[in-house]
């Protein structure tokens, strides 16, 4: 039944990326003062918003967790986190391959990507601690305490560095286009996109738990048969 | 001017595709290896029935 | 017993271990004294007063990782962590104590570090100690409750002494992005008033941190 639900997502996603990309490259016309490049953003903003939310989402689980103990929520946490780590990663390369071509530099302080960094560096710690702990209960208990802990530290990083960006001016990121707002055809591709990666992170997400749950499936025979 | 940014906005999708799909094959690889790490542990548990108390 | 007076009493006790042992502070103030020193290779002297706060909160980040990492490994020793966690101490307490314990011996650190930053500078500091104490205070503070939290979550990892900072510095951003603020704005003579907004977000972050440490207490050191 989840296998058929994972195909299921990921073919709507995919339908539903093919016909976003052919819209993007051979509908849309270029932006006014970027040219070709702007067209990164129909990933980059999606790719750091599933990411974002997906932390989010993770700390719900790790909540419940901690709430009732069911193990099925630890590895519905880690996941989401794992795949929103990967989407946060995407975020950063194609925003500094963007960053590349308009301001020369592989890299800016602009403080979203900024922010974004630290977030991907609390989650990559995430996991890294998760691999060092062998036991399940202090696995899953930790980690709960940890996703809490980044996920209330994300917020105030994200405002203290946007505060500490406009002390410090640097160059910023920004896909706005003309005037400020964006073209309706484009937003509505923007968000096209944004749901189809939604589609591929759950169905990536849902893999993933369902590989945790083995590994627990695996643990437990080990111990039952004292190997 | 153009030319450029072509080339590196190719970079771009190429860049997330890759580590969109980089990802999916660590998945893939995973799931073979607790498949195969499963069926051995099974077979032990099955093979083995004075191990357990 | 009152949640204070456990409190107070676990810090006591961490403190009177590190005045007899001093192996922490030594440990922590000769690899700050280290670090400035080194610094005076990368950087110009003469420019040093428009980092010297991002120099110095730097330096006492990398010496309160060694001061975070004894806090909770020394019980570790002869059973001492599951003594305390069975004794009636509750774990909120224990760890709002170890974080009292950080607190005092990282702003030690800080003090020693400050005199040879001031020596080797040419950097005068001493009439800014009521400024400099704030911003010290506060920022040390939420340091302090963040290496208590995690270093009682990282004492049974494998690889501490590199998980502990690997968690830590990612989550210290807004405590460091606020004390190097203020305390470069200090030392360049500004009033602490034009920056109010960094006071504020040290303080909602010292407060928020040292909720979650006393709300999480018992989910990481449950025995």
């Amino acid at each position: 039944m989840r296998e058929k639900l994972v195909v299921a997502l990921a073919a709507v996603a995919a339908l539903l990326l093919a016909y976003n990309l052919y819209h993007i490259f051979l509908v849309l016309p270029d932006e006014a003062s970027q040219g070709f490049i702007y067209r990164i953003i129909f990933f980059h903003v999606p790719a750091g918003i599933v990411g974002m939310i997906g932390f989010f989402v993770a700390l719900t689980f790790s909540v419940l967790y901690l709430s009732g103990g069911d193990f099925r929520y630890d590895s519905l946490a880690a996941s989401i986190v794992e795949v929103s780590v990967m989407f946060s990663v995407v975020n950063l390369v194609t925003g500094s391959i963007w960053a590349r071509v308009i301001w020369g530099v592989w890299w800016t302080w602009d403080y979203r990507l900024t922010s974004q960094l630290v977030c991907v560096l609390i989650f990559a710690g995430y996991l890294m601690m998760r691999r060092a702990i062998d036991e399940p209960t202090q696995r899953a208990r930790l980690s709960a305490a940890l996703t809490i802990f980044g996920c209330v530290d994300v917020v105030i990083v994200w405002k203290s560095i946007e505060w500490f960006r406009n002390n410090h001016p640097g160059p910023v990121l920004d896909f706005r286009t003309g005037g400020g707002k964006m073209d309706p055809a484009m937003t509505h591709s923007l968000m096209l996109n944004f749901v189809g990666l939604l589609l591929v992170a759950t169905a990536l997400a849902l893999v993933r738990t369902r590989q945790e749950s083995a590994a627990r499936e695996i643990d437990s025979l080990r111990r039952a048969a004292h190997v | 001017m153009d030319a450029r940014n072509f080339t590196f906005m190719f970079y771009g999708f190429l860049a997330a595709w890759l580590i969109v799909l980089l990802y999916v094959v660590s998945l893939a690889r995973r799931s073979a290896r607790l498949r195969k790490e499963l069926e051995d542990v099974k077979q032990l548990v099955a093979t083995a029935p004075e191990n357990r108390v | 017993m009152n949640f204070f007076v456990q409190s107070f009493a676990v810090a006591r006790k961490d403190l009177a271990i590190e005045l007899r042992t001093k192996e922490s502070l030594n440990a922590a103030g000769s690899f700050a004294i280290v670090i400035l020193l080194l610094f005076s290779f990368a950087f110009d002297v003469d420019e040093i007063k428009d980092f010297s706060g991002g120099l110095l909160w730097l330096v006492f980040a990398f010496a309160g990782a060694l001061v975070f990492n004894r806090g909770f490994a020394r019980e570790l020793p002869n059973e001492c962590l599951d003594t305390l966690l069975a004794s009636p101490l509750s774990a909120a307490a224990l760890v709002i104590g170890k974080a009292i314990a950080n607190f005092a011996m990282l702003l030690v650190v800080e003090l020693v570090s400050l005199l040879v930053f001031g020596i080797f500078y040419s950097v005068d500091w001493l009439d800014l100690s009521g400024s400099l104490g704030i911003v010290f205070a506060l920022a040390t503070w939420g340091v302090a409750i963040l290496g208590a939290v995690f270093g009682a979550l990282t004492v049974n990892l494998r690889l501490r002494e590199l998980m502990l900072p690997v968690i830590i510095y990612p989550l210290m951003v807004p405590l460091l992005i606020g004390a190097i603020e203020l305390t470069t704005a200090v030392l360049q003579r500004q009033p602490i008033s034009g920056h109010l907004e960094w006071i504020r977000v040290l303080t909602a972050s010292d407060i928020v941190f040292t909720a979650l440490a006393w709300g999480l207490a018992d989910t990481i050191l449950v025995n």
